[in-house]
């Protein structure tokens, strides 16, 4: 099992194997023999290994390329962040103009016999102008506090005058 | 990120280096015990957080000429410790709170 552990570290980027690649085949091997005998405790172990080898190669690649893209803090600890209702909107928007984009498209590709480029470019063209549309929308919600993204603040102010009434 | 919630991983990684600098297995043999077996993090996971929290500097290796690669330890810098305050202050108001609400509830 060392083994396809080491050639699972394989997908990590280079960078990050160089830095933590041995030290961490040591700290598998330590924990896999100080696990007791048990086949299900083996199970779970592995298990839980190869998850969270193959999850935390992904989030080191995102970070590589994008920077920290997948947020370090849980902010779904925060249930004003879970769903803010601004999202519906903007995911109904997207799904119209792709809905939109489709219709046109086919209706070009009708016109155009053969040639996909037509479809492509207006499938593209409708996408930036929904995303476009859906940004400036969410622009101007949030401007006028009503995207949902001000509830922490919110919720902040009010712990502070909870603490402070309960100080009272 | 300094104001925002951590994830249990991440928090209880610096709760495990509060007391004193700890290399990776210690790290995980000590979330397990305080976690009471709740909380068993793979190395995937712990190593994950562990860069993370290297690269915003909230942790430092601890330098030490004869320390094997495999037992390099790791330790609180300054700022790791402030932040941790600060969300232990940030779980101490949501507990008030929490608590306020359901003692208003049940009133």
């Amino acid at each position: 099992m060392l083994t396809v552990y080491c050639w699972l570290l394989c997908l990590y980027p280079r960078s990050y194997r160089h830095d933590f690649g041995e030290e961490m085949t040591f700290v598998f091997r330590d924990a896999r023999d100080a696990l007791p005998p048990a086949l299900a405790a083996k199970i779970s172990f592995y298990w839980c290994e190869v998850f969270g080898l193959l999850s935390s190669a992904l989030c080191a690649h995102f970070d590589r390329l994008f920077g920290p893209a997948i947020p370090f803090p849980r902010f779904y600890m925060q249930p004003q962040f879970r769903f803010p209702r601004i999202t519906v909107f903007l995911m109904l928007v997207i799904f119209g103009g792709v809905v939109l984009a489709i219709r046109i498209a086919s209706t070009v590709a009708g016109d155009t016999s053969g040639s996909v480029w037509p479809l492509v470019s207006v499938l593209v063209f409708m996408l930036v102008t929904m995303g476009i549309a859906a940004a400036v929308f969410s622009g101007v919600l949030h401007s006028l506090r009503r995207s949902g993204l001000h509830r922490l603040e919110n919720l902040q102010s009010h712990m502070h005058s909870v603490e402070s009434n309960s100080k009272q | 990120m300094e104001t925002s919630a951590l994830s249990e991983p991440v928090l209880l990684v610096l709760l495990s280096l509060v007391e004193q600098p700890r290399h990776g297995y210690s790290m995980l043999k000590d979330i397990e015990s305080m976690s009471h077996g709740r909380v068993l993090l793979s190395t995937g996971t712990l190593y994950g957080a562990l860069q993370r929290l290297l690269d915003n500097g909230w942790i430092e290796r601890v330098h030490e000429d004869n320390t094997p690669r495999d037992r390099r330890t790791y330790r609180l810098t300054s700022r790791g410790r402030r932040n941790l305050q600060t969300e232990i202050e940030r779980m101490r108001y949501l507990t008030k709170l929490a608590s306020l609400r359901v003692a208003r509830k049940e009133a």
